[in-house]
Formats: structure tokens, sequence, C-alpha cells
């Protein structure tokens, strides 16, 4: 070791022990706070360019992200292929038929953000473009409608006009639109930094962009990388940060694959922490997906959060499965043209074909980056339908046969009804918004809200969070297959007035012009709301709950000047995809959803609001793939609730769809029978008492032989106890004890034996040709029948013997031959078909389809099962008509009966 | 008639069996587990209460061993076999040394209160005997000095006071009339308040786990597990060995997961698949320290500050400055149950500021060692400046170091005991100490998920472990098929 050597490790050595000296305390003391940026390990340095393409550090302008990016990538063809920068511009094309002009969030009102987007010639401005922006601040990532117009010319090229809504701005303190003008206030490149920079500074931007300063906003979001500076006098550019080339220095370079934390900045609570407790802003529109579904993406077990959770202590689950896998937002949502997740084969192949190989090349992709991304079926979010469904979805990665195989019976039939999500996202454990009602304002221009899943106000850290079961109802997949899958409905009430370019939502500003005069109430609104003249609207007294109220408030905004005001309601579904758990403490009970109708999972009713304001019923936005085929229903006390009808989707669900009638009817038959032979047999027994005991003559004959006796009382075993089970799944609710899955495997087993059973009877029958006991004969069928009827209605009571002997060879009389061959060769058959189809939808749902499916079959069954149940009764009690009561029994025992000893000749028993 | 036997019962039986067989066959049911880890542990035979059998006059300690060596004849001869009388390992052959080492403490040194030797008044309080006195180790092989009240008497009745001599005002009859199976009272008192206090030394054993909670020790807390349920013991012979009082451990000499936990897998392949790599420490245990503060730094340099409050978890006139920390995750090696290195009085100090008093052996390319956790106790204690080696001074006693604070005069004073030569010139180094962590299980719920380790925000260093990066994304070490 030479001199330099030594001095260098005797150097290391002393930082070292200095080192642990200071460090180990502070470091055992507490964790770092912040992870250290660590620069990007790939991505080479360059130079930023302003707008014109020269170095900002010479121009001192602001940053173009299209000219600094545009350097390598193709920052033309990722604007044009990027829906997040897109927002709804180029499908702009405002109707008289509907509000919204687009299928995005430029153009497609949103009750929640309430705010619209003025169409040209809307006579009252309520969103200009300019100030569309500075409201949705922190969801727009520029491009798009940030620097082009609505018909596709750069927005700098607009005339400032305070008539164009694309090149004015509504003052607030007059009420009069002012002319923007674009030049001065700059346009907004599409900004690559908010997610591709390790942490960007989305507060700074959207401060620029709610400011109005949008040529700024890009800039801003480099503050604080030690970049660029930001003072009153404007932004300055960093001269140490460069190098004598005016590139960047390589430690600047903190360009990285979005994370979570990137996609969470505008989406929603992703908390990557795993130490620091997840607190959730409870129906906070900052966290979009959040607020309006209770999602929340975090590795982090729900009982390690500092919610306030109800039986917080039982949760240990994480909030999303795949986020404690490690998944990334973009393993999922990736990039459409990233290599590294082609889906396997697109479009129409031959069948051979399992695997393309012809893909884009990586450096290709880098320049080329389709920023559109990978998507799924959401009902709220429209644009770019024809994106749908391009994403990997949970079949992709999971088999669910496999998956479900130790404990799920008729894994496919379940899997063709029911979305993943709908058992595997069960319940959401964050509060989300259940109703907003713009019909009234607060003083702070707010709406009355709601958040549903979280009692006592949602903000604060005392309210119990107890979570609420999302909403099923049937989605229409891109693909056309149709499941149950879990929603949350937001349900909004609102204002409408007529424009003349078509109705239009009330502006804020004319909402807050009715119910407030310089801040407060005014005074007329205050005396017809405030019930406890209190002086002040408590959230209770602030709705419209009156003709009275709804009257005022209309009058005062038609002084304003707006045609035709009027109260509409409409629910909006939003999809929930995200906070998924794993088996576990997925939904696995059978009865979650298999019992009765206003406990079951896919029928109990989710409450849309707390009233209906003065009783206007909400509406089902159009336009999604979501059928809400149930009915909104308004209770007494004026609350509004969403009952689903599963029916209506052709679905019948075991122990919770059922057919009233049937039941009715079948009952019906069944207590009737049991009402009928217990009159029958009283009567006989009181005429029986009445009778001089004279014992009739009888003699013993073997009446059935041993293999009859043994398929009979086979058969009565497996019918009573398939009545039994079939009872209990029909109504699951009544039987807790039993276990469903449990009683449907014995179900099964039970038909199985007894379609065996009949089998061989029928085979014993045809073979010994005893067939022809059970076939009426028809000589003579009428006039037989009618003398047993008559028999049992007259001379049954007066003790008169049989009219037909009952012999070993001719057991039967005509009634019974009537019932039995209608039983034995009808129904029987008839409830083997259909259970047979019903335990078939699994393998061969076709063939159950070809009779209209479970809603169908199922229902038959039922009627059939009870009509069995009534015979049975009747049967029973048939048996105790014999020589005595119990001697038919007997010799369905013993196979030896006593029988009336009638005088003609016959055979004798051996 | 004749009365026959009633054939149809047979039919009866027949058509039960005819739906009820199929029925069983098909049911739904969960598949029972054949390895019942309940199956593993031994049997708790009735102890017999010794109140009414030991009688007689106690004076001493070793009163009361005669008393208990009349009936229990070989107790003192292979307790006397065990480290727990011995506390010295085997022989072993160290590649740094010409000369088969022992380990133990009374030979060798750890970075908590440094070593016994000259020490015994104090440190003997946790010795199994009476009377060891520096110099009368002849005497010790008496098998009447065996205590065996420190491992079987209710620890209400007995302490042990200095050189390891019964506490000063023990009812010696009362205690001996107390014995019974050892609880994790006995060992405890040692074992959990080893290194000078409750908690200081090991991480996963302190007072805490005397009443332990189920989520803070689900074998003691939950099912209320005695040490010896694990730790079994045969003639005396604790099964389990301490990594720092040894070099290599035999496996059949030590306590593992899969003495009572045999072949049962978790639901989850994907945890299956870290089996070959991640011990079931490592996500079973969470947390060290769970209740109780252990101490993770000693700084021995600051002792001896005149007008220095003391403080139990920070500083100490006579031990210096710590550092105390609770509920932490713990420092995770790679670990093949045996040390790399245990640090022998006389070795050099580290080259590169850092001393090992031991280091645990296993890397990623050695397919016996498993990523392990571990307390990492960080001290700076004496070295001999010009001699660069570690010094062990007399702390206690009537010269020793804390009752005159005086580091030359310690040292001076343990020369001719420990046989290592002192230059007079001191001063102090950073020394590690890795303490495996195999207590404070949590139930099963609380164990580790992926994100613990996994991710942006994992626990593990994946580059120190030997690693490319994150295996969830580089995947799994190649092991040996």
């Amino acid at each position: 070791m030479n001199k330099r050597q030594l001095s260098f490790v005797l150097l290391l050595t002393g930082l070292l022990i200095l080192g642990l000296g200071f460090g180990i305390q502070s470091a055992l003391a507490k964790r770092s706070e912040t992870p250290i940026a660590a620069a990007s390990p790939i991505h080479p340095t360059f130079a930023l360019l302003d707008a014109n393409g020269e170095q900002v550090l010479k121009s001192g302008k602001n940053i173009s992200t299209m000219q600094t990016c545009g350097q390598c990538h193709d920052t033309a063809y990722i604007q044009q292929h990027a829906f997040h920068s897109d927002l709804g511009l180029s499908a702009y094309a405002p109707s008289d038929k509907t509000w919204d002009a687009s299928n995005g969030i430029f153009g497609q009102w949103d009750p929640l953000t309430y705010r619209y987007l003025s169409e040209k010639g809307d006579q009252r401005l309520d969103l200009s473009t300019a100030e569309w922006l500075m409201v949705n601040a922190n969801r727009v990532v520029g491009g798009g409608p940030a620097d082009t117009s609505r018909e596709g010319q750069a927005l700098t090229s607009l005339k400032s006009d305070a008539n164009n809504p694309e090149a004015s701005i509504l003052n607030a303190e007059t009420g009069q639109p002012e002319a923007w003008d674009w030049s001065q206030s700059g346009t907004m490149e599409m900004n690559c930094f908010v997610c591709h920079l390790q942490d960007p500074n989305n507060d700074q931007r959207v401060k620029a962009i709610q400011a109005g300063d949008f040529g700024g906003a890009n800039t801003a979001t480099l503050v604080g990388t030690g970049i660029v500076t930001h003072t009153s006098k404007g932004y300055f550019w960093n001269d140490a940060a460069f190098d004598e080339n005016g590139n960047l220095k390589d430690k600047y370079v903190l360009i990285q694959d979005p994370t979570n934390a990137n996609c969470a900045a505008c989406h929603g609570e992703v908390h990557p922490e795993t130490q620091e407790p997840l607190v959730v802003s409870a129906c906070d529109l900052n966290y979009p997906q959040t607020a309006t579904t209770g999602q929340v993406i975090a590795a982090q077990k729900i009982n390690a959060s500092g919610m306030n959770l109800a039986d917080k202590q039982t949760l240990n689950r994480s909030w999303d499965i795949h986020a404690e896998r490690q998944l990334k937002c973009t393993d999922c949502h990736f990039a459409l043209n990233n290599p590294a997740h082609a889906l396997e084969l697109q479009g129409n192949n031959p069948d051979h074909l399992v695997y393309d190989p012809r893909k884009l090349d990586i450096g290709e992709y880098i320049q080329r980056p389709d920023h559109n991304f990978a998507r799924g079926q959401s009902a709220q979010f429209n644009i770019d339908p024809e994106l749908k469904g391009t994403m990997r979805r949970c079949e992709s990665c999971h088999d669910a046969n496999k998956a479900h195989a130790d404990w799920l019976p008729y894994v496919d039939k379940h899997m063709a009804a029911v979305a993943c999500e709908s058992c595997h996202i069960s319940k959401m454990y964050a509060p989300a918004i259940q109703s907003y009602d713009w019909t009234v304002v607060t003083p702070s221009g707010q709406a009355a809200s709601v958040c549903r899943g979280v009692e006592g106000d949602p903000n604060s850290i005392n309210s119990l969070v107890t979570g609420f079961e999302p909403a099923l109802l049937n989605r229409t997949n891109v693909d056309g297959k149709q499941l149950l899958a879990p929603y949350n409905l937001i349900t909004t009430y609102f204002w409408v007035y007529d424009d003349p370019n078509g109705p239009r939502p009330v502006r804020l500003a004319d909402l807050e012009a009715a119910y407030l005069e310089n801040g407060v109430y005014a005074a007329d609104v205050l005396s017809a709301f405030d019930a406890d003249k209190s002086g002040a609207l408590d959230a209770s007294e602030l709705k419209i709950d009156s003709q009275a109220k709804q009257d005022l408030i209309a009058g005062r905004l038609a002084a304003l000047g707006l045609k035709n005001p009027r109260i509409e309601g409409q629910v909006q579904p939003y999809s929930i995809n995200h906070g998924v758990a794993r088996g576990d403490d997925a939904v696995n009970d059978c009865k979650s959803c298999h019992t009765n109708q206003q406990a079951s999972r896919v029928s109990q009713p989710i409450e849309l609001s707390a009233y209906a304001p003065n009783g206007v019923t909400p509406k089902f936005v159009g336009g999604t793939n979501v059928q809400a085929s149930g009915e909104i229903v308004i209770h007494e006390d004026g609350s509004v609730y969403y009952q689903p009808k599963p029916a209506n989707d052709k679905l019948y669900v075991f122990g919770s769809s059922r057919v009233n009638w049937i039941d009715w009817f079948g009952a019906l038959a069944f207590f009737g029978s049991l009402l009928g032979v217990l009159g029958h047999g009283t009567l006989r027994y009181v005429n029986f008492m009445r009778r001089p005991k004279a014992q009739a003559e009888t003699k013993a004959v073997y009446m059935y032989d041993s293999y009859r006796r043994f398929w009979h009382w086979l058969q009565t075993v497996v019918i009573v106890m398939l009545l039994f089970t079939g009872l209990i799944i029909h109504r699951p609710d009544i039987f807790g004890i039993f276990s469903f899955r449990g009683v449907v495997t014995i179900h099964n087993v039970l038909a199985a034996i007894l379609v065996v059973n009949a089998l061989l009877s029928v085979f014993y029958h045809l073979s010994t040709g005893r067939m022809q006991e059970y076939i009426p004969r028809p000589y003579g069928f009428f006039d037989d029948a009618i003398v047993q009827a008559k028999y049992y209605i007259g001379g049954i009571f007066k003790g008169e013997p049989h009219p037909f002997e009952k012999t070993p060879n001719s057991r039967m009389n005509p009634i019974q031959k009537f019932t039995y061959f209608g039983i034995l060769m009808v129904l029987l058959p008839l409830q083997i078909l259909t259970g047979a189809l019903m335990w078939g939808v699994q393998r061969w749902p076709a063939i159950a389809g070809w009779f209209g499916g479970l809603p169908v079959l199922a229902p038959f069954h039922s009627l059939v099962a009870w009509l069995f149940a009534a015979f049975i009764v009747v049967h029973v009690y048939m048996t105790t008509t014999g020589a005595t009561p119990l001697e038919a029994i007997r010799a369905m025992v013993t196979g030896w009966e006593e029988v009336e000893a009638h005088s003609h000749e016959e055979p004798s028993a051996s | 008639m004749k009365k026959r036997f009633p054939f149809w019962i047979l039919g009866l039986v027949g058509i039960l069996l005819i739906v009820l067989v199929p029925i069983l066959y098909f049911m739904p049911r969960a598949a029972a587990s054949s390895n019942d880890p309940w199956s593993k542990l031994p049997e708790h035979p009735v102890h017999v209460d010794h109140k009414d059998i030991v009688k007689g006059d106690f004076k001493t300690g070793q009163d009361v061993t005669r008393a208990c060596l009349v009936c229990h004849k070989d107790a003192a001869e292979d307790l006397m076999m065990t480290t727990h009388w011995t506390w010295e390992s085997k022989p072993f052959d160290v590649p740094w040394r010409d000369q088969p080492v022992t380990i133990g403490k009374i030979n060798q040194i750890n970075n908590f209160c440094i070593g016994t030797q000259g020490n015994e008044n104090k440190c003997m309080s946790c010795h199994a005997g009476y009377g060891w006195e520096e110099g009368k180790k002849t005497e010790q092989a008496n098998p009447e000095n065996v205590d065996c009240l420190a491992c079987h008497a209710d620890t209400g009745l007995y302490g042990k006071g200095t050189y390891g001599n019964p506490a000063d005002g023990v009812d010696l009859l009362a205690a001996a009339q107390s014995v019974r199976a050892p609880t994790r009272e006995n060992c405890g008192k040692c074992h959990f308040d080893g290194g000078g206090g409750n908690g200081v030394k090991h991480g996963d054993l302190d007072e805490s786990l005397y009443f332990p909670d189920e989520n803070e020790d689900v074998h003691m807390g939950k099912l209320n597990f005695q040490c010896t349920d694990c730790h079994v013991t045969t003639n005396h012979q604790v099964l389990g060995r301490m990594i720092a009082d040894n070099y290599t451990i035999d496996p059949k000499e030590q306590v593992s997961c899969e003495q009572c936990h045999v072949n049962q897998k978790h639901e989850d392949e994907r945890i299956n698949s870290h089996l070959t790599s991640v011990a079931c420490q490592t996500c079973h245990i969470p947390a060290l320290a769970v209740q109780d503060p252990t101490k993770v730094y000693w700084d021995w340099s600051q002792a001896g500050q005149e007008g220095r409050e003391d403080d139990h978890f920070t500083y100490l006139k006579i031990k210096g400055e710590f550092v105390y920390d609770k509920n932490f995750a713990p420092t995770y090696l790679w670990f093949n149950g045996n040390n790399e290195y245990r640090y022998i009085l006389g070795d050099k100090i580290g080259a590169d500021g850092v001393t090992y008093i031991n280091k645990p052996a296993g890397s990623i390319g050695d397919p016996t060692a498993k990523i392990f956790p571990f307390k990492l106790h960080i001290a700076k204690q004496p070295y001999d400046v010009v001699n660069q080696y570690l010094l062990q001074p007399i702390t206690s006693g009537k010269d020793g170091f804390w009752t005159n604070f005086n580091w030359d005069q310690a040292f001076k004073l343990a020369a001719p005991i420990t046989g290592l030569n002192y230059s007079g010139q001191y001063g102090f180094t950073t020394t590690y100490m890795y303490w495996p962590t195999t207590h404070m299980v949590q139930p099963a719920t609380q164990a580790l998920q992926c994100d613990a380790c996994h991710g942006e925000n994992g626990r593990m260093d994946w580059k120190a472990l030997g690693y490319p990066g994150d295996p969830i994304e580089w995947g799994a070490r190649a092991t040996p098929k």
C-alpha cells in the first residue's frame, strides 16, 4: 500500500468512525424522512429549450416541453396519442340534444365539480376555456385544450373577445365576461415532467395555472429541483445546474418512468409508504378516484392505517393486494405500444398462431411511445371509448377455474354472471361521495353533500368510518359479455334552465345570486328555509323539501333572467376496480348472495340520497356500459334508494330469486292437500267410531316383492331428502344452520341416486312386463275411475269394501294408475330434466339456454317440487285406506299384506 | 306364523348406505393437516410437590444442594457438563489462530459489559453455581457448588448475590421447598436481563415475556409456552446454542422452528418459494423489542463524566452513553447458523475502524444460508492503542472502574488476570455484535407481507445481500438443484 492509498484508507476510516459516532444516534433515533433523489441511471443529459428552440439559459424564457423533449422523442406523436392531454377536445361537438359537447372533462359536464364549460353562443358565460383550465388545474397536464382551440387552431391565434368563450373569462366581481389575451397568458404544452419527474412540483404548477400563468406552468413544475427558482419577478434558470454546453448536469436529470405517486398526484389516494399510517381525506375531490369510489391503492394493511375504521383490528389485509404485491399503475395501464407489455395477439389471426414476435423495437418505442394507455371498462370515463378493454383484466393473469377449484362450485356459471371485482372488492374502507345537492348552495359556494361510509362529519378524525358495500350493476363489456360489477352510485340534484342553445345547468354564479346577498342568505330565502328560526341554516334545513321553497328559488332564478328553471337529478355509477382483496378476504360465503333478496349482495338496496329535492326522482345517466335495471324508490321518510332487480338482467340467484306466484301456488297445493286429507281422515275416523266394529274378512297376500320394496323406499328417502334440501336451497335465509354449499352438493348427489334408481326401476318394470300395471287401460277407465272416486267420497266412510281388489298383479285402482302415471311418467322426468339442465349450466350453459336458462328452469323446478310434496301428503294418507290404517305401509316393508277377501277366484299367494 | 328375522331391516340399512355413502364421499371438506405441531411438544408431567419432602436446616446454598443430591444423584454431575456451568464452549479450530480456542463468558468478551474475568463478584450472579471467586477455580469442581435453586426455585423466593451465592436474607428452606420444573421466570432472570438490565442484550428476550401479549409472542403469549418446550432438556443438557459463544454449531444442538413445524407449507406457493432463501424468523418476527426497548448502541468512552445526570436509557456514569430502540426492524444478513468470525481475546482490531465481536457466516452463494434477522449492537469499547487489541477492564470491585472511574487502573488490574499485556495507552473503537432474532414470533396474521421487503420502500438492502436488485423483478438467487 503506497502512501497515498494509506492516507486515503486512514481518512476513510476516520470518516467512518466520525460518521458512526455522529450518525448512529440520529440514524437509529429516526429513519430518514425522504429518500435522496438519485439521478436517472439511463436518461442522457439534455438542454432545456424554449418555444423557439433556444436554450432557456440564454433566452431566460419558459421551458417548452415539446421542444426540449422533442430533441429526441417525437413529441408531436406523443401529444396526438395521449388522452391525458386531449381530455375530449378532439371529440368536441356541441349539439342541441345535450349540454355535453364531448366525452371528456373538456366538454362533458361533471355535476360534482359543477362548473359548466360554456359553448359558443351560450347567453350566460360560465367557464371559458381559460377559467376551465384554472378550475381543473390539478387535472390538466397541458396540450389539447390548453393550447388548441375547439376548431383546432392555436389558442394564441385567437383574438381577445369577451363574447367568445374561448377568448374571455367571467369576472367574478361584475358577473360579466371579459376578454382574455392568450398571447399574454401563454398556453400550456403537454407537461412531460408532471409524470416523468421523480418529484414534480405540482403545487407550484397548479398555483401558476390558477393564476392564469399558463405559459409558466411547465416551468413551475421544475421549481425546487434546483434547475429553476421562482420569485415575484418570474422564473430564473440556475446556471449551476447546467454544464458548459448548456446541457443539464447529470445529477439534475431526474427523468424516470411514471411511478404510482405520479399517477396519484391527479387520480386519487395512493400510499406507497409502509411505515407512515395512511389517512384519507374523505370525499375530497382533489383525490377524485378516492372521493368518488373510496378506492385506495396502498400496500399497507388496513388496520395499520390511521383511519378510524369500524372493526379495524380485524381488517388484517392490505388496502390493495396488487399494491402489496408490488404492481405499479403502469403494469396494467401501460403504453399501448410498449413492447414489454404488448398483448400476445391482437385482431384476427389463424387459430394455430399463439405468439407474434413482431413488436416494436425498444428504440422505436422510446422515440414514439404511445401515450394512450391501456384501460378497463369504466362507466364514468368515456373518453376514447375505442380503447376500452385494452387493458389486461383479472382473467388475463388469473385463472379463475384453478383459483376457485378447491371451493367454489359452478365456477364458470359464477364467472359468466359476476365480475371478479364483485367478490374481490366486496367492501370499500374509505368514504365516498353519496350525493351532491346543487339545488341549494352554502355561503361558501358549495353543494349540500353527503358522504357514504362514514358516521358524522366526514373530515373529523372522531367520525367512525364504516365503509360501504358497492352496488352491483350489470355491465356490458366491450366483448359483449354482461357481468355484475361493483359501483358507487353518486346522485346529484341541480337546477336546469333553458338557454337558446338548449338546456343548461344553472351557473354557480346565478345559484349564488339566487340564494345569497353579500355572502349571506337573502332575507326571504332565510325566512323560508330557517325552520328553527335560529337565523342560520344548518344541514337539515338547507334543502328544498316543499313546493313553496322550490317556487321561491325558481322565482329568484327566473328574476335573474333564467328561463324555466327546474330541478333535475341524476345518478352516475362510478366503477370500482381497485382495492382488490385476495381470496381469503373476498366474499367467499355462499350466503352473501344466496340469501333473501334484501340481504343478498346482488339485490340489496343502496341509498342514493337522504332526500329528493321536492320529490324529484333522479335518473341514471345514459350512454354508459351499465344497465341499471333496478328501480329507484323513494321511501316514506323521503330517502331515495336504488333497488336492484337481478331478474331484469335475466339472472336467477338460488336462494335469492324466486317467482312469488309459484311459491304461493305450490304452498296452496301442499297445504290444501294436507287440509284435505286431514278432513277426509277426520270424517273417516268419526264414521269408523260410529260404525259397529265388524272385522272385515282379510287374507294375507304377498303383495310386493323385495326389489319393489327396495326401490320404493330408496326413492322415498331420496325424494324426501331432495325436497328438504331443495327447500333449503330455495330459502337459505330460513335454514341458516345449513351450509349452502354442502346442501347443494347433497342435493346433486341425491339427484344422481334418484336417477339411477329410477332407471333401474324402469328396466325392472319393462323387463318384467309390470309396466302395464301403471298404464291405465283406456277401456272403461272413466267408469272405473268414477266408481273409485265415489268410493273415496262415500263408501269409504261407511266401511264399504274397496271397489277394486288389490292383488299382486293388479295393485292399483284406476285413480292410482292415473296418478302414478302422471307422477312417474310426467312429473318425475320433468323434474329430472330441469334439474339436470340446472346442474349442467356449468358445463353446457347453451343447452340450459335453449330452455330459457335458470330464470325459467329454476322456478319450474320449484313448481314441480311443490307438486311432489303435495303428492306425498296424499300418497301417505292413501296408504291408510287399506284393511287397517297401517296395513299398506307394513306391506311395503314386509311384502305381505292383509287385504280384504273378495269372493271371486284369484291365484293364491305363495 | 313363526317369527321371522325382519329382513326389511337389511333393506333399510342398504338404502341408507346407498344414500349416505355417496353424500359423504362428495361432501366438500377441508384437507386435514397431518403435520400437527402440537404432537411434537414435550409433555409436562405433574411435578411432585417438594414442600413435604425437603426438610432440614439450610445455612448455605451448598446445604441445599447436598439435600437435592440425596435423591437426584447425577443431577450435579450432569449440570457440570453443560455450558450453564462451564461458561465455555468446546475447543474450535479457527483459521486465524494456530491453537484451538474455546469461547464463553469465562474467557472471551462481548460489547456490553465486556468481560467477566476479574469481575466475578457481579457476573457470577448469573452462573448456575455458588462461590466462584477469582483464583478458586479448582474449588468449583465440587458438585455441591451447583446452584439448583437458580433454575428450580420460585423466583419470588430466591435470588442470587455476589459470586453466585444466595442473596442476603433468602429463606433457603422456603426456596428449596418451592422447587419445580424451570419456568420462564427462572430462565428470564438471567436471559431477559443479560447485559445489565431488562432487554439490554437480545432484543427478542425481555421481561415483557413473563406475561406476554399474544401479539408480541404467539408461543409464549397465546399458547403459554415455557422455554423448555422448545429448548428441550435432557439430563440438564438444554437444547439450543448461543451463536456468540460458539464458532460453529451442530444443527442437532440448535433449536429450530422445524422441530415442531414439520413440513408445514404455506397456502400460497409464492411464499413457499421463499423458504430456500428466507428463514422463518425473517417474516414471522417483523420487529424487535416489541414492548420493552433494547440497547442498540453503547459508548463506553463517555463513561465516568463528573456531574452528568444519570438516566437509565441514555447515560450512566459507570457505563457511558446508550441508545435504546423499541419495536424496530431487525438487520438482515445471510446466515447458515455459524459464525464466520468470533473475536478471540488478543485478536487485532479491525483495520477499517470496525471490529466484529462476531460475524454471522453465510452469503448469497452459500446454499445452506438463509436471510436471517439480527439485532446489531454497536459499541465503542476500549482497546490497546499500541497492541491493537480490545481490552477488558476490571469494572466491579474495590479498585474497579465503577468505583474509581479510572480506566488506566482498570486495565492494569485486568492484565494479570486476562493474561493480556496492557501497554498503558488505550483508546475506544467501534465494535459490532450480531444477535440472532428468534423469539417474539408474532401471530401469522402479523407476518411480513410482500411490500415489507419488496418494492421501493422495502426493508431489505438487496445490493448489500448480493442481489443485482429486488428479486421480485430480478429473480431469486440460483441455488443448486
